[in-house]
């Protein structure tokens, strides 16, 4: 034992009290910190759209069914597609929530009756992120979804998520098939390039012929998946190597001609990423031909985040790489890219050769970036 | 005159700017292979980039990276470079790329930064 000095005295007093408003400040996190703000403000987005747009079911155990809508695309119904989408991703991003917190109970497919090959792709990513959170725990239970929806989702390659399970393609000749034909779904990370070239041989299956102009593509994709590792899921931000994914697709229409591919990750979005990338002096240097109250809209800020050139004024080679990706288009002369990211649209369209450019301004944001590259192949 | 095959010696796949991105970044292809190769050549000889071979495509990134970056860390000069390469394809899509690693090049700025490995 040894007496304790003044000093001592004085220095142990100061950190119990120290202690103690750390204590209190914990329990203080307890009920409104971050956390906790996080989970009302999701509640809050719930009760606000569950009464209008999304169609949701909530037990008393405040387990939400989530019913998918009749129709999922993103062209005419842009909104409540992405509502019900960012729905997945609100609800299922959470692990240890307080018993008020609104849980993702199902999602049910049953009222689906038609959905494109982005939102497939993109409900098929956020299915994926959920079941990532759950370790691999999600059932689907198909009895009662339209025959062709599930004819969609065995092609895409859906029920891969799910561990031992297995779902029966529904033939075509007792339901009539559709013209759409899908390729297996491809889940990468970064670095995954490789995997450009499976998508190729499972869309020359399924179209039948070579792709003309193909290598253009291949370059957008692996140009996109560079993006992936350099901006879209920032260390800060709090990503895990596991979340750091990209999803990949394709689709031909027999009818119409139409070859798709889609493109979709899950990170923060081009608007987001620009300000703190390599190339935001440049992209100043555009922004400042537009309005001062419009620079911030994502719409301006994918339009300039696409016009940035890598080598546009020779100060930096760094860049979005991002005309690389209409250079599939501008090579076939024919069809449009389109950028959605955030609350933005950015799309490029040829027609005969002659281009144009159209953005928009969404309500409601898609929950990373989707690029779709559309092409006719009679062309 | 020697060979550089891109697809054959380097990767199929080249994809990517720096060694983070994956295997066959353009930082490994101009550090691993293009710069070595390139010293070495004797006075007057030309070192022929087969670029269609196996190869689907190019990124920007990577041949950025790869042949411009030759020039922004001070290891030749753009007009050095250029006249000791002798790019090659015979695909007549692949002119696209040739064109660009052409133009990344004659833009790229000579010893106007210091190359800090990415590994």
């Amino acid at each position: 034992m040894k007496k304790q000095s003044r000093k001592q005295w004085e220095r142990d007093v100061r950190e119990g009290i120290i202690f103690r408003k750390r204590g209190r400040a914990k329990l203080r996190d307890k009920s409104s910190g971050t956390k906790d703000i996080s989970w009302r403000a999701t509640n809050r987005w719930i009760d606000s759209h569950a009464n209008s747009r999304l169609n949701v079911d909530i037990d008393k155990r405040r387990r939400i069914t989530l019913s998918l809508p009749e129709r999922m695309n993103f062209f005419t119904e842009y909104e409540s597609t992405v509502l019900h989408i960012s729905a997945i991703r609100k609800l299922a991003s959470k692990r240890r929530l307080p018993r008020r917190a609104y849980k993702l109970g199902l999602v049910n497919f049953d009222q689906l009756k038609s959905i494109s090959t982005s939102a497939a792709l993109v409900l098929t990513a956020e299915l994926s992120k959920w079941d990532d959170s759950l370790r691999q725990k999600l059932r689907p239970m198909v009895n009662n979804w339209d025959r062709r929806i599930l004819q969609q989702f065995v092609d895409l390659g859906f029920f891969d998520l799910f561990h031992n399970c297995v779902v029966e393609r529904p033939c075509d000749e007792e339901y009539g098939s559709t013209s759409l034909n899908l390729v297996r779904y491809i889940k990468g990370r970064c670095g995954d390039s490789d995997k450009a070239r499976v998508l190729k041989r499972q869309l020359i299956e399924v179209v039948g012929d070579k792709i003309n102009k193909w290598t253009f593509l291949h370059g957008g994709l692996t140009e996109a998946i560079t993006n992936v590792s350099h901006h879209a899921y920032p260390d800060h931000k709090g990503y895990s190597a596991r979340d750091k994914n990209w999803y990949l697709t394709g689709s031909f229409d027999e009818a119409s001609k139409d070859l798709k591919i889609v493109f979709y990750d899950q990170g923060i979005g081009i608007p987001r990423s620009l300000p703190a990338s390599a190339i935001w002096e440049r992209a100043l240097d555009i922004l400042s031909k537009f309005p001062i109250a419009e620079r911030k809209r994502d719409e301006v800020l994918l339009r300039a985040a696409v016009e940035i050139d890598r080598t546009s004024t020779g100060k930096s080679d760094r860049g979005k790489g991002l005309q690389d990706l209409l250079e599939f288009i501008r090579q076939r002369k024919n069809g449009y890219l389109s950028i959605l990211s955030m609350n933005g649209l950015f799309k490029f369209s040829m027609n005969d050769g002659e281009e144009s450019i159209k953005t928009e301004h969404f309500e409601n944001p898609i929950c990373g970036t989707l690029i779709i590259w559309n092409a006719k192949l009679q062309n | 005159m020697k060979k550089l095959n891109i697809g054959k010696d380097f990767d199929p796949d080249p994809s990517g700017r720096y060694y983070t991105d994956g295997d066959a970044s353009g930082e490994a292809f101009r550090e691993d292979f293009l710069k070595g190769m390139l010293q070495a050549l004797a006075s007057g000889e030309k070192l022929q980039i087969i670029l269609d071979d196996g190869v689907e495509g190019y990124g920007s990134s990577f041949l950025v990276e790869g042949f411009a970056g030759m020039v922004k860390y001070g290891y030749m000069t753009k007009d050095e470079l250029l006249s000791k390469l002798d790019i090659v394809c015979a695909d007549e899509d692949f002119e696209f790329y040739k064109k660009k690693i052409v133009e990344y090049i004659e833009k790229a700025v000579f010893n106007s930064e210091k190359y800090i490995p990415t590994k």
